[in-house]
């Protein structure tokens, strides 16, 4: 890649960095000498692009922000439903991991639902999916996919306007209910007013796919 | 320089240094798009079919069909248009395409680029701002599995035709293109690019 990640160029930068120690473990996972197969949900970024070239796998990138912000904001009644839109997307390798970074907080909790049903049923038995949940603040930014991975252990903040949009803050309650064939493996607290969780696929938790 | 078999529509594709109206869609930067002496195909110009050559190409009309340049650079300028698979040594996408992208090395895609497919390539480098949708292959087995399937079957595609240490001109998984007849085929020193009509 061209951009090494994990620079960090002013103080301004360091501040805008969260340390994710799920992720961490998840990138540690990916150093096993074997093919893996990622899910993106957000935008391809030359952050992630690079992280992850330094694994053998392959990256799906299903690019969600714009649907996702346009059936939120509802400016298009024609607009693709995230689910649909990522249903469209071929999936010819079962998933082994899933980034789906900040965006389930921007999906109704019967679109959380689908998107997670949906992955589940392209999932390899004990894959894993990594999402970041505000718990804290009470506003989010206007729009998912701001964050990227500096390095294994470490997200940097791209948000440049002040948050205004009302945060859904869902609970652990909310996300085991929308996550069937899901388990919540694991839950961090972060200083970002973030939760960072870790589901992993249950066995037979695939299997109405 | 340029072989074509009557598959565009409108003008005929230029070089640089031919005259006409695609002047300002030459590459600027030499280096940028592998060599400042690629073929272009000019904003005018729409071709369907398949594109093969042994020089460098830059794209800034429309293509659909298959673009095959396994030792060169293939260029998608931010006016070019693609809805093709494409095999090329190394690229620069700039601007839309909607296809597989394969290269023997690199395939750098730029802030301005589009592009709905997958991507297989030795090393690839994405800039921020860049729309992609579709997979990336990083798995540098199944990269070298992928580059050597395609080279052995160019090898046979190409019906033992191509020279012995050097690479096949023409990819296996592309359908072969019907004969022609009645087109004429020119070329200019050791250099060739070909348009052939899949219709």
């Amino acid at each position: 890649m061209s951009r090494r990640a994990g620079a960090l160029s002013t103080d301004k930068d360091v501040k805008r960095t969260v340390n994710v120690p799920l992720f961490r473990s998840l990138m540690d996972s990916l150093a096993e000498d074997r093919r893996w197969v990622i899910l993106d949900l957000g935008k391809a970024r030359p952050r992630t692009i690079d992280l992850l070239s330094r694994f053998r796998c392959r990256v799906d990138v299903a690019d969600l922000e714009d649907v996702v912000v346009a059936s939120l904001d509802q400016r298009d009644e024609s607009a693709t439903d995230p689910v649909e839109s990522l249903q469209a997307m071929p999936q010819p390798e079962r998933i082994d991991v899933t980034l789906t970074w900040d965006y389930l907080n921007y999906l109704s909790q019967p679109q959380i639902t689908g998107l997670m049903t949906l992955i589940a049923k392209r999932s390899r038995p004990g894959a894993f999916a990594h999402a970041l949940i505000g718990y804290s603040r009470s506003v989010m930014a206007r729009r998912p996919g701001l964050l990227a991975p500096l390095d294994e252990g470490r997200l940097i903040d791209l948000s440049t306007g002040t948050p205004d949009r009302p945060a859904t803050r869902y609970s652990t309650e909310d996300l085991d209910r929308c996550s069937p064939g899901f388990t919540i493996e694991r839950i961090r607290l972060l200083t970002s007013g973030m939760q960072e969780y870790l589901f992993r696929l249950r066995p037979g938790g695939n299997s109405s796919g | 320089m340029f072989d074509k078999k009557d598959t565009s529509r409108g003008r005929p594709a230029q070089t640089p240094g031919s005259s006409g109206a695609d002047r300002d869609s030459r590459p600027a930067t030499p280096g940028r798009s592998g060599s400042t002496n690629a073929a272009i195909i000019g904003r005018s110009i729409k071709i369907d079919g398949t594109l093969s050559g042994d020089e460098d190409l830059r794209v800034e009309g429309q293509v659909s069909g298959t673009i095959r340049l396994p030792n060169h650079c293939l260029t998608i300028g931010k006016e070019g248009r693609i809805k093709a698979d494409a095999y090329a040594k190394s690229m620069l996408i700039d601007g839309e395409v909607s296809g597989d992208l394969c290269s023997s090395e690199n395939i750098r895609i730029r802030a301005t680029a589009k592009i709905r497919g997958n991507v297989l390539a030795a090393r690839v480098s994405l800039e921020e701002g860049a729309h992609f949708k579709g997979s990336i292959e990083m798995d540098p087995k199944s990269i070298d599995r992928a580059l050597g399937k395609r080279q052995t079957q160019a090898v046979a595609s190409d019906g033992g035709r191509s020279e012995p240490g050097k690479p096949a001109a023409k990819l296996a998984n592309v359908e072969p293109a019907p004969p022609k007849s009645g087109a004429a085929q020119q070329t200019a020193g050791d250099k060739s690019l070909k348009a052939e009509s899949t219709h």
